[in-house]
């Protein structure tokens, strides 16, 4: 089998709305980070099952931009160890 | 061994002159093609075909020994390659799925890709027609979990004609290039087409 789609170590901004996932993803795209919109992996439950994918290094400028442009994820998981573990939810309207 | 000289054509037509070569009689034959497409799709074809290749580098080309019988026909569906999930083949006609918003077609074919990483059952191939050619062209964001595809076994193939039209050729980053001929003959023979 070939590698997973998510890496060890990588974080998932998850997402509940598809406009405002697809506007975080222009966000993040046009400040040149090297980030990937991917389905939400099945053991990762989410309404809309959309998910930003990331490497650690980008974590703060990344929660820092969706902060300020009020674009924050519904909640922020990393997967480790083989699991996805919760590392924050956001509670705002409109995830 | 009947020789023919397929040299100089474009594809489809080596692909269109073996096979008659080996329908009129020959469970043998030698076969005369320039490197790159011509080599790679007639050497599929006969092998898709139950017949053995051996190739070797030949002045100005390549020589294909094809030999077999053509009683092996059919069984396609039993070969290695096929038995991922029973020859099973996803036609890809866009680089978007479904009609409306472009940008929400993009985002559903991306997602329909990466999610073919997930799903229990895979398709034998992926043949991609029109504009779904450019999401296995450099660039594109499914290229990546194309490449993870291709690495189960699934064979992915993009229209050379489309490759062309877009000015993609040289761009292809995974997958094989591949012709109308061949397309037809994987979409007549397969178990299930399913087109997206």
């Amino acid at each position: 089998m070939g590698q997973q789609v998510v890496s060890e170590g990588q974080y998932l901004a998850v997402f509940n709305s598809t406009h405002r996932v697809l506007k975080a993803e222009g966000l993040l795209k046009n400040s040149g980070l090297p980030i990937m919109l991917i389905p939400a992996p099945r053991a990762v439950q989410a309404d809309c099952g959309l998910a930003i994918r990331f490497d650690e290094d980008h974590l703060n400028v990344i929660i820092a931009l969706l902060t300020e442009q009020n674009l924050l994820p519904a909640f922020l998981c990393q997967f480790t160890n083989n699991t996805y573990v919760t590392i924050r939810e956001y509670q705002h309207e409109n995830h | 061994m009947k020789t023919i000289d397929c040299r100089g054509q474009a594809c489809p037509a080596p692909v269109i002159a073996t096979k008659k070569a080996l329908e009129e009689s020959d469970t043998s034959l030698c076969v005369l093609v320039d490197d790159g497409a011509p080599r790679e799709n007639v050497g599929r074809f006969a092998r898709n075909r139950g017949y053995q290749v051996v190739e070797a580098a030949a002045e100005d080309g390549w020589t294909l020994q094809i030999t077999g019988s053509a009683a092996t026909e059919g069984t396609d569906q039993n070969n290695s390659r096929s038995s991922v999930s029973g020859d099973r083949v996803l036609l890809i006609t866009s680089d978007h799925l479904g009609e409306g918003p472009q940008e929400l077609g993009y985002l559903l074919m991306k997602n329909f890709i990466f999610t073919l990483l997930e799903t229990p059952q895979q398709p034998a191939r992926i043949l991609f027609l029109n504009s779904g050619v450019l999401l296995a062209t450099e660039g594109a964001e499914t290229v990546e979990a194309l490449k993870q595809l291709e690495d189960r076994g699934v064979e992915l193939l993009a229209c050379g004609v489309c490759l062309d039209y877009f000015k993609k050729k040289e761009q292809l980053a995974v997958g094989q290039v591949t012709n109308m001929f061949s397309t037809a003959e994987h979409l007549l023979t397969a178990s299930s087409v399913i087109k997206l």
